[in-house]
């Protein structure tokens, strides 16, 4: 079945008995105390009705926002954009706010919101393949790719190819992709779409950008410090492939639009990489019909998206919570804590990886002079990590433990299962 | 003997960080700086990059984890540099995880098209690709070696499986995880080199191996050195991979047990073990804790 079109009276039937069956699940989930439920009732609905998704994405406006960092804030700039130019009628718009960004918290926010027709939506990696199948989205957002919990990932070049095979597949039926253009990898899968609107978000995470994507040859840079993914024009000698010129300029932190106005971006939310972020949401916005005065004015009240950079109480210690998850996120996050004492926190559960080495890929050698204090079932290792970087530092495994008596505000950065408790700790 | 001299010059080279330094691999050659600068020695570090050759007058020698065509061209260019080749010769330690391991051995396949690629020959080793990928903590004994400092621990991430020629050892006894190719063995040495799979990165948990390292490179012998907060980590690493890999079977055995009575119930054959015998064996397998 492809979607925009009809579905019939059976399938219908199936699709509200799932549903029904889901949010029993979901509630049923919520009594026992594990959690908000959203997950399971994803997963109950898509086994009584595998065509669950396709069905709730038929008939609507689809924007997908993916990438290694930045999805869920540049979800919620977009969502907010387009929340903005609906007025009045925000119930025509669907978003998984949470963050949760397989197929079934995918099909789990959608069947929430049975009426809407714009779904904004956060989409995992792995899954950007199947949600292109099932949805004909109208826009793909495509943020970054890089190292990341390699151990279920395993390669970032497997990611790339499944994402350059889905949008040929979707063929003329294919999102336009919005894409970054200082992320060789993503050029490359970009090449496969339809359409493109390239945003050079002025992004700076070269290791994973060494080698060409598309023919193997080292990648070579016009940046004059010599490195790659800087908006300096990198290129393959070998095949020819070359940073393609941005119809979106990031530059001196402004953002450059196509009309070749630059907007200062005001952001609540802090540091250069979510002004890379805005742009991207900013050129998916024009693509849904959103102005960018009203997007930029809707993305600048984006303050705290599903808890990253919220500033709140922990027992008696006010700390802002920050969210780093790979080598990438940790080189751009780090410079944010700027606090004397600061609290990092990694766990490797499953959402988080379960391999620590990338630790080591991290430039923690910065925090020297500081304390730091190494929180999560992993502190051990960032504590050993952090002696071998000369950086003075306790070792706190308990989260609430860790912050206890900390005086002042203090910079918090966690892996995403310490990030989750900290929420539940400090109520965001 | 020990500490030849106080302030003794010693180069460790970081072979091709930017095709083999996926998995932070390179905290291997930070711990051997440190190590080395802990007593009183004077170490540098060189980082050697695709086009560069590499310099003859390197220690140790350091090679890491990448993915596959970063792997192929890494070993292109080192078959053409001929330096690792240099180094054996002179009697200096390299030391290779993962897609490094592998390259040092006579062969690879690549894990998408299953070509075989030639690789440096250091290693007795051959690798062909596994049934499946090999994921998670593993937990070794270093052959040869006694103590508590004997127990290797890592973090294994690789589809290649690697198989030892008679010229190899292997380095280690595997308790938890995979390691060459399930077949009990983990990581290859042949005089001073030696391959492994384990991430971690393996010298920041396993300072007793990065010693061993850093002496095959300078000949000499080392004072222990005194890190409270290593051994802590290496406790946690020991019962954490002891614990995986007592819920694992825990797992499997449980799967078994529901398939019993699935079959029990709908096909009406015998059980394919009985229950009872099933708790016999989990008995059987309850870990003990490493010593």
């Amino acid at each position: 079945m492809s979607p925009n079109q009809f579905v019939g009276p059976a399938g219908q039937a199936r699709l509200a008995a799932a549903v029904w069956a889901g949010r029993g699940a979901a509630r049923a989930s919520r009594i026992a105390g594990r959690g908000s439920g959203g997950s399971i009732q994803g997963q109950v609905m898509l086994a009584l009705d595998p065509g669950a998704l396709t069905k709730l994405l038929t008939n609507k406006r689809v924007a997908l926002v993916s990438g290694t960092n930045g999805k869920t804030t540049t979800t919620h700039f977009l969502a907010a954009a387009v929340r903005a130019h609906l007025g009045l009628e925000t119930g025509r718009l669907v978003h998984n706010a949470d963050g949760a960004n397989l197929c079934r918290g995918i099909a789990s926010a959608l069947s929430e919101h049975r009426g809407a027709d714009t779904a904004v939506l956060e989409t995992d990696e792995r899954v950007v393949g199947q949600v292109i199948a099932a949805g004909q989205p109208e826009v793909l957002v495509l943020l970054n790719l890089s190292r990341d919990q390699l151990d279920r990932h395993h390669e970032i070049a497997g990611l790339a190819r499944s994402w350059r095979d889905a949008l040929r597949m979707a063929g003329p039926h294919g999102p336009i992709v919005v894409a970054n253009t200082s992320e060789p990898l993503i050029v490359w899968v970009a090449q496969q779409a339809r359409q493109v609107v390239w945003v050079d978000a002025a992004t700076n995470w070269a290791q994973d950008s060494i080698w060409c994507p598309n023919c193997g040859s080292s990648l070579s840079s016009g940046h004059p410090d010599g490195s790659i993914g800087f908006g300096g024009g990198w290129h393959c000698a070998g095949c020819g492939l070359a940073q393609p010129r941005g119809h979106y300029v990031v530059a001196n932190g402004q953002i450059m639009d196509r009309q070749g106005n630059a907007w200062e971006p005001g952001l609540s939310v802090p540091g250069d990489f979510n002004v890379s972020n805005a742009a991207c949401a900013l050129a998916a916005a024009e693509l849904l019909g959103v102005p960018p005065l009203t997007a930029l004015e809707a993305m600048r009240r984006v303050s705290a998206p599903a808890g990253r950079f919220a500033t709140t109480r922990i027992g008696r210690t006010s700390v802002r919570l920050l969210l780093a998850k790979n080598p990438a996120g940790w080189a751009e996050t780090l410079p944010l804590a700027q606090t004397a004492t600061v609290v990092l926190a990694v766990d490797s559960a499953a959402a988080d990886g379960r391999d620590v080495s990338w630790l080591w890929d991290v430039d923690f050698e910065q925090l020297a002079g500081r304390l730091v204090i190494t929180a999560g079932a992993r502190a051990q290792d960032l504590a050993v990590r952090l002696s071998h970087a000369q950086v003075q530092h306790l070792c706190v495994p308990a989260l609430a433990d860790a912050l206890a008596g900390l005086v002042g505000p203090v910079d918090v950065i966690a892996t995403y299962t310490p990030f989750q408790k900290l929420r539940k700790l400090g109520n965001v | 003997m020990t500490q030849r001299s106080f302030g003794q010059h010693v180069e460790v080279v970081v072979v091709y960080q930017s095709l083999l330094g996926l998995y932070g691999d390179r905290g291997n050659a930070t711990v051997l700086m440190n190590r080395l600068s802990s007593r009183g020695y004077n170490p540098a570090l060189t980082m050697v990059e695709p086009g560069d050759r590499l310099p003859d007058t390197g220690d140790i020698y350091l090679l890491g984890g990448g993915e596959d065509a970063a792997q192929v061209s890494a070993v292109h260019a080192l078959r053409a540099d001929g330096g690792l080749h240099r180094a054996v010769d002179r009697g200096k330690a390299v030391f290779a995880v993962c897609a490094g391991y592998q390259i040092i051995g006579n062969s690879f396949m690549t894990s998408d098209t299953g070509q075989v690629i030639e690789g440096l020959g250091l290693l007795d080793v051959t690798t062909t690709r596994g049934p499946e990928r090999a994921v998670g903590e593993v937990l070794s004994r270093w052959n040869d070696h006694h103590g508590e400092q004997a127990w290797i621990t890592g973090f294994e991430n690789h589809s290649g499986y690697t198989r030892l020629g008679t010229c190899a050892q292997p380095l280690a006894t595997t308790d938890v995880g995979v390691g060459n190719c399930a077949d009990g063995t983990e990581g290859a040495v042949a005089g001073t080199v030696i391959g492994t799979y384990l991430h971690g990165p393996v010298l920041a948990r396993n300072p007793a191996v990065a010693d061993h390292v850093l002496e095959l490179g300078l000949g000499a012998r080392l004072s222990p050195l005194i890190r409270p907060e290593v051994d802590e980590l290496r406790r946690q690493r020991c019962a954490a991979a002891r614990e995986r890999s007592w819920s694992r079977r825990r797992g499997a055995l449980l799967a078994r047990k529901g398939l019993t009575s699935w079959a029990r119930s709908f096909l009406a054959k015998p059980p394919l073990n009985p229950p009872t015998q099933i708790s016999q064996t989990a008995q059987r397998r309850r870990p003990s804790f490493p010593p």
